[in-house]
């Protein structure tokens, strides 16, 4: 299947076509374009890189944009040495791992029947499921069945509350409705049941959207700590994200720590904050480059002559 | 068909459908009793089911707090512009990337183009700042060296949608093209190369090809972003916006914060949310029935 | 499952829809009422150890800042006070971590779900602590007071504890702040030198000095030169609003006219308010403040600015700029030669007092929940805390290793080991009876706060405390709670900073209009309520005298 995905992308390259003025100038601006927005995009996470390998002066004192000032890797030394950071880093790669994997198979067995528009019931579990973007009992009660079900401070009340995404569930929907009935119909007539069409042929042709939902589950386990700061209590199961927050928040003068005394709070050096977030961020940012292999075109072309 | 063959056929699909089923039951349907709160007098005390029932005051309180109004206002002014501004904009950066041909270049810019999306909002406010301040921010530096006035982007209301707005498109403009760039895999390269030997102009094949191809997905995003028009999220509006600009950036969830969590009034915060809830939902169904008496696609 | 649906004699297509609904919407029932029913249940009253220590769960602030090797459950000080406290008495303490940031949203829900509440909780926000005590989630106190906590009486003294009252119930226990002054102010002597100028005493004095920096600019700074650094943080504003204040006040005008919002009391309708908005305004308007103060919230930007030499004069919490975690003096010093910041003091009211606002004298609101049936321990744990060397040693850590004594007064070691300094990280969450340190009387404890601050900075310390704590305008205080603050105080905060920005930054022929739009906007959003609540309870006999 891959293999008929990554011959297709190289025969595209090879053959090209031939270039017309008009087309050349299209590609110069439209790099153009995209080069001018990489550069904005970058720009902030050069800077955060910047400070974390900065000392407290220069920070301080504004100085830092772009390139670092004082120069010291000593907030690297720092977070590298901490092994509640890599036992976090630990913790939260597997948590990461755990959830999308459930979060998929989940949405998968919900998303191919409901993406059959003669299946009975179709409308009435969509309604279902749908009120539930719009509506939640809120924090409370959701607490409570968290503590009911005894899920308090373990891994799973980061992993159960959050299976399916009403929102995800429906963009699968719709690419399994973008799949040739002709494709499935085939299937059928040679006797396949639906378990098995679902697992030859209807993954195969979405892997594009898989690795897309993947990569937003896992993202949104990554980058999301609200949950933890209501269920977890036990050091062990901080997820790195959490860590970052508290780094970041705790700081903060907010009106609520107005009335701390000076002193009493232990600020972090703005270059250790910077360096922990380069830490958190990395591990999840290049899970897209590779996860870009499935994002190849012709893939049904191919298994459609397959 | 008779249900009993209906079901010997399909009853795999069912199947599949029982534990998703059973999820949102537990999960989503088990808590949802806490939405009685909006017709109880909640006391931390007495629990949900022990508070006291005070049948419509809290809605009565809430549509008589001039606040509820203008952070109604503003919630739907910046979705709307956001809907003009924002949601195109991964869209044209997802079709101008399937255009690019180097691959390496494709790949790399993918790669950066989504980086904004995983730095968090405290950290883009202390940003913002640095770039848009008036005093020391980088864009004004340059241009009152160039002879010109400051331009109070983060503190006239009136600029600081445009800082709001792009903000937006820049945080999210990237992460957003991947669910195109996804979708766009199932378009058929052979029509490209038909085309080309007709003599199409690379506008006329984006016109004709790719973008009748992303429709689904355009029809689907749209759909979900019409109905979460009243619901905003807490972040971008606080982190950006400032009391200079409160006129604008004051929104519903920074109503619903300062209400539910600051004042510990959770009847009135649980209105709110089943004011934005029911919205949401009419929203919803309604686009999505406007969409299938049009286009023939929805999500229902 | 076949079978199931079979028995149900659905056999059309569109009644079969129905009877699926129906099994449908009968499970998501069912599952709601189960999951609701079992939600008053599942505390574990009266939790004991395996070896017969009964527990004690205490509330503790977690920052995400524990020093490797600890954590915030098991780390020195819960060694500490298990070892002294624990083993004589037989209980087992021990520390639920609520994340700081999210402190009140967790308690909140803790305190709603009925179980896994810690038998000791805290807060800073009064309107929580009130919001508690009337919904009757509190455990009453005094007498507990009167029988298990002789000490902490004694160390908290009347005018504190009385913040803890509600109608002569003591539902909590406030800690006790040990250092009251708020503000001082700072000025640029070498600018003040270069220009052959005193150090303004008077407001007046002040204006003509701002104005002589903004003209002949003495540190050399350019466009970036700002006179009178200003932030929408208090520390900036308070002094000089406060000092426009009219004085005399009657005791009516004091306690009715003045709004509590959240913690700290705002002059909003105090005479002579508009004043001191004016009086911003003139010096925005003539380029003399910082002039995105409006964003500045967090009071970075003024700090990069006073640190790079660019700011004249400033206030700021008193001695806020010496600490070594801040950083502000010793940076300023770095980069700019010669640059040196003189304590001042330069508001004057109209009765030439130099009046500015104070902390109330207590701290955090320490409670004992309703649903605990530890309170008994609580008390003696909260009086252990209170008694000998135990607070002392608590926010102190090892003689010889963390301080040293001078005058009986602990003097900070400058290069204690890491594994010292890392005993005292959270000492003051933890500590929580004090808020700041506690060394014998008054002044030993405004020694002490001196000597945390670098040597070289506590001559100028010692007088940014001095004028802190000089004409100082206390908090006015109700027997009970306004009910009105607590439903408003959030949102009128922001009202109230919107007043600030918006009334300063408009042109000066507009400033009547602004703020009398501003202000009667905060009216109708609460402010009046308060009004008229604070002035009932006035006339009802309520003020704390």
């Amino acid at each position: 299947m891959a293999e008929a995905a990554r011959v297709n992308e190289t025969d595209r390259i090879k053959v090209k076509p031939n270039v017309s003025r008009s087309d050349r100038v299209f590609d110069i601006v439209n790099m153009t374009l995209i080069a001018v927005s990489v550069l904005i995009c970058i720009f902030p996470f050069i800077h955060v890189l910047a400070i974390s390998l900065s000392s407290s002066r220069p920070i301080m004192s504004g100085e830092v944009t772009l390139f670092p000032k004082e120069f010291t890797i000593e907030a690297y030394v720092k977070v590298f040495s901490d092994p509640s950071m890599i036992r976090s880093l630990g913790f939260t790669v597997m948590l990461t791992a755990v959830f999308t994997l459930f979060c998929m198979v989940m949405t998968i067995a919900a998303a191919y029947p409901l993406s059959k528009s003669n299946l009975k019931g179709r409308g009435f579990f969509m309604v279902v499921i749908i009120i539930t973007m719009f509506f939640s009992g809120g924090i409370i009660p959701e607490y409570i069945l968290v503590r009911n079900l005894h899920l308090l401070d373990t891994m799973w009340a980061l992993v159960l509350p959050g299976l399916i995404s009403p929102f995800y569930l429906i963009i699968m929907i719709s690419f399994f409705k973008g799949i040739p009935d002709s494709l499935e119909e085939a299937a059928e007539i040679d006797g396949s049941s639906h378990f098995r069409t679902l697992l030859r042929i209807i993954l195969p042709l979405s892997m594009p959207v898989i690795a897309t939902l993947s990569l937003f589950y896992a993202v949104g386990r990554w980058n999301g700590f609200m949950d933890t700061l209501m269920y977890i209590n036990s050091p062990e199961l901080y997820p790195l994200q959490l860590k970052l927050y508290q780094l970041i928040q705790n700081n903060m003068a907010t009106e609520l720590m107005r009335n701390e005394v000076a002193g009493t709070a232990n600020m972090m050096p703005e270059s250790l904050k910077a360096a922990s977030v380069i830490f958190a961020t990395v591990p999840i940012l290049i899970v897209y480059p590779w996860l870009q292999r499935y994002f190849v075109s012709g893939v049904m072309l191919g298994a459609v002559k397959g | 068909m008779k249900t009993s063959t209906y079901l010997r056929r399909y009853w795999q699909l069912y199947f599949l459908l029982i534990l998703p089923l059973a999820y949102f039951a537990i999960f989503k349907y088990g808590p949802m009793y806490g939405v009685q709160i909006a017709f109880k007098d909640f006391n931390f005390f007495q629990g949900i089911n022990g508070s006291e029932w005070i049948g419509w005051d809290g809605f009565r309180e809430v549509f008589q707090n001039q606040d509820f109004y203008r952070t109604l206002r503003n919630t739907l002014m910046l979705n709307i512009l956001d809907l003009i501004v924002s949601f195109p904009a991964p869209l044209i950066l997802a079709i101008m990337l399937y255009e690019v041909k180097t691959v390496w270049f494709k790949k790399l810019s993918q790669t950066i183009l989504y980086i904004p999306h995983f730095i968090s909002w405290v950290i883009i406010g202390g940003i913002v700042y640095q770039v848009f301040g008036t005093q020391s921010g980088f864009i004004n530096n340059l241009w009152v060296s160039m002879g010109f006035q400051p331009i109070p982007f983060l503190t006239d209301p009136n600029y600081w949608l445009i800082t709001y707005l792009l903000t937006g498109v820049w945080q999210s403009a990237g992460w957003g093209t991947i669910l195109y760039l996804a979708a766009l895999t199932g378009i058929n390269r052979e029509l490209y190369e038909a085309a080309e030997v007709d003599g199409a102009t690379r506008m006329r094949r984006i016109w004709h090809i790719t973008l009748p191809g992303l429709r689904p997905t355009i029809i689907t995003l749209l759909i979900i972003n019409l109905g979460n028009m009243v619901t905003i999220g807490f972040e971008r509006p606080y982190v950006i916006g400032n009391v200079a600009v409160q006129e604008y950036s004051d929104v519903l969830s920074t109503f619903v914060y300062r209400i539910g969590l600051e004042s510990g009034q959770y009847t009135l915060a649980t209105v709110v949310g089943l004011f934005q809830a029911i919205v949401g939902l009419i929203f919803v169904l309604g686009a999505n029935f406007a969409a299938k008496k049009t286009t023939g696609e929805g999500i229902l | 499952m076949n079978k199931g649906v079979g028995t149900m004699k659905l056999v059309s297509g569109k009644t079969w829809f129905k009877g699926w609904s129906g099994i449908m919407l009968a499970t998501v029932l069912a599952g709601t009422t189960v999951l609701a029913g079992c939600s008053s249940s599942g505390s574990e009253a009266g939790a004991t150890t395996a070896d017969g220590k009964s527990v004690l769960k205490v509330e503790v602030f977690d920052r995400g800042n524990s020093p490797a090797g600890s954590t915030i459950s098991d780390n020195y000080m819960t060694k500490l006070v298990n070892e002294r406290f624990g083993e004589p008495n037989k209980i087992d303490v021990q520390y639920v971590p609520i994340p700081r940031s999210e402190e009140l949203q967790k308690l909140n829900v803790l305190m709603a779900s009925g179980g896994d509440v810690p038998d000791i909780v805290f807060t800073y926000d009064q309107g929580t602590f009130n919001r508690y005590a009337q919904q009757g989630g509190l455990t009453d106190l005094t007498d507990l007071l009167n029988q298990y906590g002789p000490n902490l009486k004694k160390f908290l003294g009347e005018d504190t504890l009385s913040y803890g009252q509600i109608e002569g119930k003591q539902f909590a226990i406030p800690g006790k702040r040990s250092v009251l002054g708020k503000y001082a102010s700072y000025i640029r002597q070498d600018w003040l030198d270069a220009l052959k100028l005193p150090v303004p005493q008077t407001t007046d004095e002040l204006y003509t000095t701002l104005k002589a920096f903004k003209e002949k600019d003495p540190g050399k700074v350019g466009s970036g030169l700002i006179p009178f650094g200003m932030t929408i943080a208090p520390a900036q504003y308070e002094p000089l609003l406060w000092s426009f204040v009219q004085q005399p006040l009657t005791d009516e005008q004091k306690y009715t006219l003045t709004q509590k919002l959240g913690s700290s009391d705002y002059p909003t309708l105090l005479p002579g308010f508009k004043d001191g908005l004016k009086f911003m305004n003139k010096l925005y308007n003539e380029g003399m403040i910082s002039r995105d103060f409006g964003l500045d919230e967090d009071k970075k930007q003024l700090w990069q600015d006073v640190q790079n030499g660019k700011v004249g004069f400033y206030t700021e919490d008193a001695g806020e700029l010496y600490f070594t975690y801040n950083g502000t003096y010793k940076n300023l010093q770095a980069n700019v030669k010669d640059a040196k910041l003189t304590p001042a003091d330069v508001f004057t009211n109209n009765e030439g007092k130099h009046a500015k606002p104070e902390y109330a004298s207590n701290g955090l609101y320490i409670m004992i929940p309703k649903s605990s049936s530890k309170a008994v321990e609580a008390i003696k744990y909260l009086d252990w805390m209170a008694s000998g060397k135990n607070l002392f040693d608590m926010q102190n850590g090892v003689e010889g290793e963390n301080y040293t004594l001078k005058d009986g007064v602990p003097v900070a070691k400058e290069n204690a080991s890491t594994e010292a300094q890392n005993r005292l990280y959270n000492y003051g969450d933890m500590a929580i009876i004090a808020n700041g340190k506690v060394a014998g009387t008054e002044e030993q404890n405004n020694d002490a706060y001196i000597m945390q601050v670098p040597e070289e900075y506590q001559a100028a310390m010692r007088k940014s405390v001095e004028i802190s704590n000089t004409d100082t305008i206390p908090p006015v205080n109700f027997n009970k709670p306004i009910e009105a603050e607590a439903k408003y105080g959030s949102a009128l905060q922001d009202k109230y900073s919107q007043l600030i920005v918006k009334a300063t930054m408009a042109p000066t022929a507009q400033f009547d209009t602004t703020y009398d739009a501003l202000l009667k906007d905060y009216m109708s959003s609460g402010g009046q309520a308060i009004l008229d609540e604070r002035t009932k309870v006035f006339q009802e006999g309520g003020a704390n005298k």
